[in-house]
Order: C-alpha cells, then structure tokens, then sequence
C-alpha cells in the first residue's frame, strides 16, 4: 500500500522530465504508477474475512504523524478503484491530447493527483489525512487550471480551489478536536466512547460536514464542480467519476463511523444529499454542454451518495457502496464518451449535434449502455443500486422518496437529453466528418460500459464488491442480495412512477425548458461567490491605497507607533518586574557610549551619507560589545553584515531622491520625537521584562554536549548546525526567498533577467527604448 | 574578460549604469590585491566553522563582501554565472544532508564527525556539518549577491543630482 501510493509521486518526478522527449507516450510510463494500486485487488478479494493490513511509516513521532496505510474492504476497494479509472485515464489520454500538449506537466499533475488520492483514501493517520486531502485540493487546482491561457480555466481552478481550501481548513480544526476528544491520531485506534462524550463532538462533526460539503460540492458549495471541467476530458473522467470528489464521500462514508451515532450527522447530510440531487439534475437538464451536463450530473449523483452514507445504517452502506461502483463505471464511461464527441467533431454543443449514431456506432453503443444505467433502466447495474437508494429512502419516511423520485425522474430526463446527440438528423458543424474514434479512445469507454453492463447482468459480481468494504464500514449485518427482480416493491412502484415522470420531463421538454428559464433564480451560488472574491478584492485594494500609498515616513511613523503601542501593551499586561540584571562589565561602558554616541548622530545628520556612516558606529559598537561579552562568532557576523549593510546603501543610494526634500514642519518635528522616545521606552521596557532568568538556563546542556554529541568546539556552530540544524535550514530557505523577492522588485520594468552569456547582444542605441514596463497587469 | 560593462553613449536612456566607483584605479588596484586574500580567509572561516569561531553565514558573507568589491571595482563580476542560482543548490544541499541521515534512521539533519590520520595532515576531524554549511554558504552568497548585482544593475528612475 505504501508503494501504491508513492509510485504514483515517484513516477510524476519522472514523467515531467520524460514528457518533453516522450511526446504523448509518458502516458504509457504515467500508467505504470497504478499498477500497485491495481494489485491491492488480490488483498481486496480476500477481504470480507481477511484482517486488515496496517503498514506504518514512521514521520515525526513526538507529533504523533506517521504514515500509515490502512487496508480494509472499504479503502481497498476504493484505491483499486482509484487505479482502475487512472490507468484507463492515464491510457485514454495517450489518444485524447494533441501533439502541442504539455505532456510532461500534464502527467505529473495526473500522478500527483492519484497518488493523493491513494493516499487519502488508505491513509489511517488522522494529520497525514488531512495532508492528502490538501494534496488534492492543490493538485485539482493545477490539472484544472492546465490550460492557464484560457480566463476559464483559471477562473475555475482557482474557484475549486478556494472552496476546497475552506473545507480544508474546516478539517484540519475537525481533526485536531478529533484527535484530542479520541486520544489518538490513529482513526483506528480512537477511543469513541471518550470522543462522543466530548464536548468537542459537535463542533468537530460540523467541521468535517464542511470539508465534506465543500470537497463533494454538496449545496450551496457546487459551484466549483461544473467550472472545473475546464480541464481536459482525461481528467474530468479522473476527478469526477472516481476521485477528487469522492473524497468527501469518502470522508463521510469513515467519519459514519465515529459521527454517525448523532441525530445530528444524518440530519444535515440526507436533507442536503437529497437537495444536491434534485438541484443538480434539474440544473443538468437545462445544460447544452454535453460536459456541463455531465457535471451538474456528477453534483446531483454525489449527493444521492451522500444522503445514503449520511445514513450511516447498514442499508445505507450497502446502497451507497453499491452505487459508488455503478457511478464511477458509467460516469467515467460518459465522460470518456463526451471526449470522443468532442474530439470527432470539435464541439459539445447539444443543439448543434445530432444523428451520429451512424457515424459512430461504437461510441453509441458505449453511451447508450451507460446513459441507461445513469437513467436506472435495468438491466444495467444503475437499476440495481436505484432500487436499494429507493428502500433505504422508504424507510425514512414519505418526504424523502417524494423527493427521490423527484431526482431520479430529473436524472431520468437528462440521460435521454444526452443521447439526443446520437438520434435524429445527421447534424454537425460543417467542415468535419466525424468518423468512429481510434481503439485508444474507445477501449477505456468500452471497458467501463461492459463494467456497467457486468454489474446488471450479474448482480453478484457488484454485491461481492460491496461485501468486500462490509466490516470496514460495519454492514456486516446486512443481508439483502442484489438482483435485478425482486418481486413487485414498493421499490419498483417508485420506480415505475419516476420513468412515468421522466418520460413527460422528456415529451413535454419545451415546457420544461421555458420552466427552468422562469425559474432561474437572481441570486445564485455563483453570483455570492463572484460578489465575495469582488468585495476582497475591493476591500484589500482600498486598505492598501489608504496605508501603503502613503510616503515612506508616513508609513514609518505607523509602524513605529504600532510597534511602540505593543510593548507597552506587552509589558503593561506582563507582571512588572524588573530583576536585577547584574552589573555590567565596566569594559563595555565605552562601547555603550559609542552606541548611544552612534543614535544621537543619526538624528543630527543632516546629509544621507552621514547618517549612514553614523548608524554604521552603532552596528560596529554592538559587535564590539558582542566581543566584549566574549561571544566572537556574534561580533564576527555583525562586523560583516554592517559591511555589507553599507554596501546595499550606497548601491540604494542612487535612486534615492536628494535628502532635505520633505517638509520638516515643527508639529511634525514633535510628533516624530514623541514617536522615538515612546519605541524606546517601550522597547526598553520589553527588553527589561525580558531579562528573567526564572527557569534554568539551557546553555550548559549545549557547553557539555556539542563536543560529546556532534564533535564540535565552537559551541554556536555546533547549534546552528545540528542542535538547530531545522532551524538554519528555515532560515536559509528565507534568505533566498528574500533573496528573489529583491530581486523581482529591483528588476521589475526591465524586459527579463540579464543573459549570463556574452553572445547577448548589446543594446544599440538606434532602437527605441522600449517603455518602462511598471504599470500593474492585472 | 569578455563581459565588459558597455559604457552607455550619451543620450541613450537604457543600458546598466556603473555602479559610482566603477574604473577608479586606487579601487582597482586595491580590489585586485585583496580580492583572493579575502576569498581564502573567508574559505577558511568556512574549514573552521565546527570547533572556532567561522561557520557557513560569515563565510559568505565575506565572499560576498569580496566579489561586490570586485564588481564596483571592475564593473562586472567575477563570477560566470547568476549569483541566484546558487541559492537552490545550496538549498538542496543543505536538505539532502539532513536528509541522509533521516534515511538511515537518525533524526533529521544529525551531523557525524570522525577523525581521519594522514601522514601529510595528521590527525584531523571531518564532520558532516561542513556539508551542511557549505549549503547555507552557497545560499548567503547566492541571496546577498543577487541582490546587490540586482541593485547595481537596475536603471534607476530617478538620480540623485550630485551624484558621478
């Protein structure tokens, strides 16, 4: 399990470098990286028995982190079913893409994608959890936003990504209640008892609701679904029918399991479930995108998931896992099939579509069988798992299978509106001949529909599926078969009336169309969202006229004032004592005095150079204190950096405008004063509340033990180096990144860095200057 | 050195401008004398850094001191390549010795020494430290000098009018 989920990373490093000599081929190499995702089958085929495999690698021990991989009925099922759809994605991409593609960018973001994903769904570790999930948030965001160069593309990575990362956010608090009320980081290993006791159990159990929501675009958060198929086809297929979004089903699916005991855990999710599902197909139904559909049709079929996990029974269980499998076959099928559409005659509108059974009898064959099994038309595996979603519904009550009906009919509709591309007069745009798709594209398609097909046909191999994930999800006890007739039910009553309904959805399509346009509401998810991110934007923009636009001295005076308003505050609310601080060594008087000396020259300077070369005395005096307090390696490091500290002055110096300049009126002159003396006050002030030596002091530990333990002399290398080696490495990864910081701002308005090489050309003096490039480019 | 500094025409707007010493002879002759002292001294507060005073952050530092002078001195710099690049080496650097020893299951970043007899050298420490600060070197020098070089490179906007 380990390796299943780091070959993927592993293989990403590799690809992005191969892409750019493999051409499309990387996919190849791409689909390699789940094959030990595939062979977690042969633990998965013996699990409705089997103890569940723990492999832990060890992280940061004291913080309680550790890689573990957990390999029960349900993660197993799940990862093999990550690696199913990703090696068919990874293949069928190999076809999709056009020779101008990124290929080496493309999968390494494929890869990093599944392998967080493995990893979310095996990993064990509550932290390492919620790591994996932000590696999906992030690694969705870049497959989304691929084709940065289109606004659509961005506009909807970064919307995935906001509304993930909020969820996110919600997590990481879930799972650090989780793992404090339960006493352990270990999901296996929590004690329930002591969580559900908790007072810690509500707030946590909303938290995780959140980070579900948002990651499953549950209602209102579903915003982000339908713009994230601004990716390739490839990896709509991946993140929809498998993956990215099945994550917060997933969450909720295992969190059941501690949360579930709550009225409150199914009281929020099967109402918002079964909202999402008539929201988002109703949404569906009006889309002309073939991939639009598809996606508000994934929104919709993530909430009957959802309302069947929130359950959290054994019927629940069982239907959703049933229904899992199902969606993830046709879906990616459907997706797969779109991107053959897509590809065959460039474009995915519906009313521009028609007739193309004809020209491509396979691709229809594929979207027939899996439409029908999105519809619930037996014998396909959708009808089976519609009937178990309309039980568990029965059974709570009359409002929640109205509603379900409702949503099934919905689903019904919209089916057949995808394959009205197929039927009627032969229509596409003019120019094409759509011609049936090369065995690249349609073996993924075909592979997926027979799995839905498979699943219908024959009940058990779905329901064996389904055992597999029992124990891990606690329906052990559950023991209805699957099959497709099971006698006339109140089931089947249902459904009977949902194709009766459906069928006028679809004869009365007009109506409905001229419906959904009166309907269409003002205010929408989206329109919050884009008044939200508008409202920031303004806000922070004009913060930042108000306060960064000010001058320099201005902003100084702000900062000092700040800074001043704190330490007073600090030492006000410490407990005011002042201990004696020793006395000091009469040697460093004189430095003491050159300091001061070093201070009051700075302000009598009339002339910039002599305010440096004056501050230039305090920088030198505190290195000659540090020598006289014996610390040489301190006093060395000033000495250089009040070197080079002159240096970077007299380089800035260039561009500063004359000193003088500035008005220098008398209120000001006080203000200024009233400002200095108060930082100093209170800067004192805090350094003296600071000198309490009330604990032992640390350094004779590191006096005794840097020669012992890291066979050093010079005690503060020894600490910089080992002791706090993290901490150097911290440090230095802030200096470069101050590094390029400087270097962006001082180099912005010249057209790129400077060629290394002396083949550059000089600039001749006959071509016009090009502008200075530093207005904004927003 | 191929790389001269092209002196700007008179009237062209575009172009580096010299850094305000750049040709003084005095400078010139001083920088070059010192120049490689500098250079060595900093080399061996690097050696030196585990058992007295010295370490990777001085080192740098001082190399920096060094090659900025040779660059206000001379107008171009002694070294052939981005100072910016170095900064990612020296960070891989600097984590790969810590990691090392987190693969072979000691905490992250433990350093080793030990003490190797040669018979030209005596009995002398190594320590896997030196490693660790020759990255954090690199990254000061790197970072230090990129800006400085970025400062001295850029055309200002605005000039102060005493100045050249």
């Amino acid at each position: 399990m380990t390796l299943a989920v780091f070959l993927p990373f592993l293989l990403a490093a590799l690809c992005a470098g191969l892409g750019p000599r493999l051409g499309r081929r990387t996919g190849y190499v791409a689909a390699l990286a789940f094959v030990p995702a595939l062979l977690l089958a042969g633990p998965l085929s013996a699990m409705p028995g089997a103890v569940p495999a723990l492999e832990v690698t060890r992280w940061v021990p004291t913080l309680d982190l550790a890689l573990a991989f957990r390999g029960d009925g349900f993660s197993l099922l799940f990862a093999v079913l990550v690696g199913v759809i990703g090696t068919l994605a990874s293949l069928y991409a190999v076809a999709y893409l056009s020779e101008r593609e990124r290929f080496g960018r493309f999968y390494s973001y494929l890869l990093l994608f599944g392998g967080s994903m493995l990893g979310l769904v095996l990993s064990d570790n509550l932290i390492a959890l919620f790591g994996f999930w932000e590696l999906t948030s992030v690694t969705s965001f870049l497959l989304i936003g691929l084709w940065h160069t289109r606004s659509a593309a961005r506009d909807g990575a970064v919307k995935a990504f906001l509304v993930s990362a909020l969820g996110g956010l919600g997590l990481l608090a879930a799972v650090a209640m989780i793992g404090i009320a339960g006493g352990s980081t270990s999901l296996s290993g929590l004690n329930l008892e002591a969580l559900r006791a908790s007072p810690l159990f509500t707030p946590a159990l909303l938290l995780v609701l959140l980070a579900a929501f948002t990651k499953s675009a549950q209602l209102p958060f579903h915003l982000w679904l339908p713009t994230a198929m601004e990716a390739p086809t490839p990896v709509s297929a991946f993140l929809h029918s498998a993956t990215m979004v099945k994550a917060g089903v997933v969450l909720v699916a295992k969190f059941g399991l501690l949360f579930g005991s709550s009225p409150l855990w199914g009281g929020i999710i099967v109402p918002v479930g079964l909202a999402t599902l008539v929201w988002g197909a109703w949404i569906a139904l009006r889309q002309t995108d073939l991939k639009a559909l598809l996606a508000y049709s994934t929104v919709s079929q993530l909430g009957l998931l959802m309302s069947l996990y929130g359950l959290a029974d054994a019927e629940g269980n069982f239907a959703a896992t049933a229904h899992l499998l199902n969606h993830a076959a046709f879906k990616a099928a459907l997706f797969f099939v779109v991107g053959i559409i897509d590809h065959e005659t460039g474009t995915r509108e519906i009313p521009l579509l028609g007739g193309l059974r004809k020209a491509l009898p396979l691709t229809f064959a594929a979207a027939l069988l899996a439409s029908l099994s999105m519809a619930g038309v037996p014998p396909l595996g959708g009808f089976i798992s519609k009937e178990l979603f309309y039980e568990a519904m029965l059974h709570q009550g009359p409002v929640f299978i109205a509603v379900a009906v409702l949503g099934s009919a919905l689903t019904f509709a919209y089916s057949f509106r995808l394959l009205r591309v197929f039927w009627g007069p032969r229509r596409h745009p003019a120019g094409v001949q759509p011609h049936e798709a090369p065995p690249g594209l349609l073996l993924p398609a075909g592979l997926l529909t027979l799995g839905a097909l498979a699943f219908g046909l024959l009940p058990g191999s779905v329901e064996a599926l389904t055992r597999t994930a029992q124990n891990a999800l606690d329906f052990a006890t559950y023991t209805s078969h699957l099959s497709l007739w099971h006698g006339v039910t109140p089931a089947l009553l249902a459904t009977l009336l949902t194709w009766g309904l459906g069928a006028v959805l679809i004869w009365q399509a007009g109506r409905v169309a001229i419906l959904g346009r009166r309907l269409t509401p003002r205010v929408n998810a989206n329109t919050v969202y884009y008044a939200l991110t508008e409202g920031v934007n303004v806000l922070s923009s004009r913060l930042i006229a108000r306060t960064q636009g000010l001058a320099l001295p201005d902003q100084l005076r702000l900062m000092l004032g700040a800074a001043a308003l704190i330490a007073g505050y600090a030492v006000w609310r410490a407990p005011q004592v002042f201990h004696p601080i020793g006395t000091p060594p009469l040697a460093l008087l004189p430095v003491a005095a050159l300091l001061v000396a070093g201070a009051v020259g700075v302000l009598l300077a009339r002339s910039r150079l002599t305010a440096v070369v004056v501050t230039g005395l305090t920088g030198f005096g505190s290195a000659a204190a540090f020598l006289g307090l014996r610390a040489p390696d301190l006093a060395l490091t000033q000495l250089l950096v009040e070197a080079v500290t002159v240096i970077l002055y007299l380089l800035a110096f260039r561009y500063l405008p004359r000193g003088g300049d500035l008005p220098r009126a008398r209120w000001r002159l006080r203000l200024d004063l009233l400002l200095a003396a108060s930082m100093g006050l209170g800067a004192t002030l805090l350094v003296l509340a600071g000198v309490r030596f009330l604990a032992p002091p640390i350094s004779p530990y590191y006096l005794e033990n840097s020669y012992e333990l890291a066979g050093g002399r010079n005690v503060v290398n020894v600490l910089l180096v080992d002791f706090r080696g993290f901490d150097t490495l911290g440090e230095i990864v802030v200096v470069g990144t101050v590094a390029l910081a400087v270097l962006a701002l001082v180099r912005l308005g010249k057209g790129g860095r400077p060629r290394p090489e002396a083949s550059a050309p000089p600039p001749s003096p006959e071509t016009p200057p090009a502008p200075p490039r530093i207005k904004e480019e927003t | 050195m191929s790389r001269e500094n092209p002196t700007p025409a008179p009237g062209a707007r575009r172009g580096p401008t010299p850094p305000p010493l750049t040709g003084d002879p005095i400078l010139r002759t001083v920088s070059r004398a010192v120049f490689a002292l500098v250079i060595l001294f900093a080399l061996l507060l690097l050696w030196r850094g585990h058992n007295a005073p010295g370490g990777g952050f001085i080192a740098g530092l001082m190399t920096a001191c060094a090659l900025i002078l040779h660059r206000i001195a001379y107008g171009h710099s002694a070294l052939r390549l981005d100072p910016a690049r170095l900064v990612p080496w020296g960070l891989a650097l600097s984590f790969l010795t810590g990691l090392v020893p987190y693969l072979l299951g000691r905490p992250f970043l433990k350093s080793d020494y030990g003490y190797l007899t040669t018979a030209l050298t005596g009995k002398f420490e190594w320590a896997s430290a030196l490693l660790f600060d020759l990255g954090v070197y690199l990254v000061v020098v790197g970072a230090s000098l990129a800006i400085a070089y970025g400062l001295a490179e850029v055309n200002p906007q605005e000039r102060v009018e005493d100045d050249q």
